[in-house]
């Protein structure tokens, strides 16, 4: 089995986001990391590679980014993928999430993996979709917010988290799987996996060597346009209950519920 | 490494030192500064944090890679000792097993001693603490008085006390400074003698101290302990040498540790103060509660980059490195103080309540003013080395 984990370089969660005005796009400058949802992907990869149900080739990191998203190629592997492969080009800048998606599938094509994964989110755009995206380009099965796997020959069962509950499926492989942060604790990087990280082989690629139709990609190529941008509505003030008498306490809160039909 | 390639040295850590910075800190976030103070209250050392770290290599980061170290050097070893403080875990054993004992061992330990002992600290499963310090004699360490007398089967037999020895409780065994008794019972030059902790006539007295650090700090007793050939770094009355290479590195380790808790406080405090509201507005907004913060802030970073040249030299094996590990043990001891102090001045009342931690911090920088050299004999050397002034003691 081949295993290609999507990864996302991302500015550094102690970075306090903010929009740029004039781009309307999120300013990226700044320290930036590892997707840190990533973390649980790779994480999941290693398990299945480690589990000994099915024999793992390899794990690759994939990620489409600039120059300097090598960065979280290095964390990737230095967290135990095999390799990694960087797709970067001027042309690719801008591309939203559908554009984004088309691209990295385009890198997945010339890979043929048999399982793709990637974290439930991006820290930065937090969009969620982008599993969705590749998968139909790929035309597998796609499934989000796992946080169980268990492994055969040529399928998965996925435990995957719902509003309502939890959904169990069988997905037939080659799948995109998104995982949830509670599928694992991503385990912390050895002295020796750091320090051999630019050592294993990172591929860079070109709009080009992936067969990428540049009219499909970058801002031009992509079909949603950021038209403004405001700010999230001020919260209103909470309304803090004291707890004098916890019985009196729990009355006010079931009342406050009621009062919003929050519970039947 | 010649002199030449330290020009090459970054003076900004490389990807590879943020990650290992990276992942220091996070890990030691996971026990943070209350593991720290559970330890104390349920006496007993840090096993689990250090072979957390120990078994992913961060322990021995400074030790030669043929001896299972990382192969890093002084630069590395700050690096982890400076985050550890940070994540509100600061560790003196780092500061005598790897890098008091493994910089020594590393440079004038035997084959067999490196087998021996320089492994086990390259991976972290060999603890050994460092006691020089004596009663009587407390810097000026030409009065050293235990001694180390050969014995007719051709060993030797330690006796003396030792003070203020730190992590003894979770070592495996001491490097002990000691003095060649010569024949004529008069004392010789320092010898260096590795003595396991359970070695008979070695027994040792808890010091109970203001500092609730993760290690704690003891008085040694050494009554006639056998000690063999082996046990000897650099020979009999051969140990000056070896001690003077294992006290560069004690300093810089002593300023990495002090900068990282100063890091600790100081983003405790600018928190405080960007969020405590007194007067309807932030007290930040107060130049008098933030120019201290800044200050600090200045002091602190000045005393990092002061560390980073100090572990930089002593890597390189350059000049210079005794002069800058004894400016950025001043500095950094006297930016972690002024952060600490700072933090808690920002804080009010909140600064003295053990809830913030900030107390548990203080009494580990005022330390560091002191030892392992005094703030007066770092000015003496100063003085007298760097600026040829006569000699004061």
């Amino acid at each position: 089995m081949k295993i290609c984990v999507l990864v996302k370089e991302v500015p550094d969660a102690a970075v306090e986001k903010r929009m740029d005005s004039n781009s309307m796009r999120l300013d990226r400058s700044g320290e930036k990391n590892l997707n840190p949802f990533d973390t649980h992907a790779i994480e999941a990869a290693m398990q299945i590679k480690e589990g000994g149900a099915v024999d793992v080739e390899e794990v690759v990191a994939v990620t489409m980014g600039p120059e300097s998203a090598v960065r979280a190629l290095h964390k990737a592997v230095s967290l135990g993928a095999d390799r990694s492969v960087h797709l970067t080009d001027d042309a690719l800048a801008d591309s939203d999430v559908s554009a984004t998606g088309y691209a990295l599938a385009q890198v997945l094509k010339s890979e043929s993996p048999d399982l793709v994964l990637l974290g439930q989110q991006s820290d930065d755009g937090e969009c969620y979709t982008i599993g969705a995206v590749v998968a139909d380009h790929l035309e597998m099965p796609s499934l989000t917010q796992v946080i169980k796997i268990d492994t055969a020959a040529d399928k998965l069962t996925c435990e995957r988290q719902a509003e309502y509950g939890y959904d169990t499926v069988e997905v037939t492989l080659p799948a995109v799987i998104s995982v949830g942060d509670a599928i694992n604790e991503p385990r912390y990087p050895s002295l020796k996996a750091i320090m051999g990280a630019k050592k294993k082989q990172l591929d860079s690629k070109g709009t080009g060597d992936v067969e990428i139709d540049a009219s499909k990609v970058g801002a031009d190529g992509s079909r949603t346009r950021v038209l403004a941008i405001n700010p999230p509505p001020a919260k209103q003030a909470g309304e803090i209950i004291e707890d004098e008498d916890t019985n009196e306490t729990v009355e006010k809160i079931v009342a406050w519920l009621d009062e919003r039909k929050l519970i039947a | 490494m010649s002199t030449l390639e330290l020009n090459l040295h970054p003076i900004l850590p490389d990807a590879e030192e943020q990650m290992l910075r990276e992942t220091v800190y996070a890990i030691t976030s996971s026990y943070g500064q209350a593991y720290t103070r559970s330890l104390r209250e349920e006496d007993r050392p840090p096993t689990e944090l250090w072979d957390e770290l120990a078994g992913k290599g961060y322990m021995g980061v400074n030790i030669p890679e043929e001896y299972g170290g990382g192969g890093l050097g002084m630069l590395a070893l700050s690096a982890v000792g400076e985050e550890l403080a940070a994540a509100g875990c600061p560790l003196l054993l780092i500061v005598v097993s790897p890098a008091i004992a493994g910089s020594i061992l590393t440079k004038h330990g035997t084959e067999e001693q490196k087998e021996r002992w320089l492994r086990g600290i390259g991976d972290g499963t060999t603890k050994l603490a460092f006691g020089i310090t004596e009663p009587d004699a407390g810097t000026n360490s030409h009065n050293l008085s235990t001694s180390l007398k050969p014995s007719e089967d051709g060993g030797y037999l330690l006796t003396g006390q030792k003070t203020y020895i730190s992590g003894v409780e979770d070592a495996d065994a001491v490097l002990v400074v000691a003095r060649g008794r010569n024949d004529d019972g008069s004392l010789g030059l320092p010898s260096l003698v590795i003595v396991d902790v359970d070695a008979p006539g070695f027994t040792r007295q808890e010091i109970p101290m203001a500092v609730k650090g993760a290690d704690k700090q003891w008085t040694l007793f050494f009554e006639n302990v056998e000690v063999e050939e082996e046990r000897l770094i650099g020979g009999f009355n051969g140990g000056l040498g070896p001690i003077f290479d294992g006290l560069n590195p004690e300093r810089i380790m002593g300023a990495a540790i002090s900068t990282g808790v100063g890091r600790r406080a100081l983003d405790q405090g600018a928190q405080y103060a960007r969020e405590r509201e007194v007067w309807g507005k932030p007290i930040a907004t107060h130049q008098g509660v933030a120019h201290p913060l800044a200050e600090s802030k200045i002091e602190l970073e000045l005393a990092r980059l002061m560390t980073r040249k100090a572990a930089s030299l002593y890597d390189a094996g350059a000049k210079g490195a005794g002069e800058a590990s004894n400016m950025a043990k001043y500095a950094a001891a006297e930016a972690g103080i002024s952060c600490v102090d700072n933090a808690i001045q920002a804080h009010g009342g909140n600064g003295f309540a053990l809830e913030y931690g900030l107390t548990d911090m203080y009494w580990g920088v005022r330390v560091a003013r002191t030892a392992p050299v005094s703030r007066e004999m770092v000015l003496n050397y100063v003085a007298e080395h760097s600026l040829g002034l006569p000699k004061s003691y």
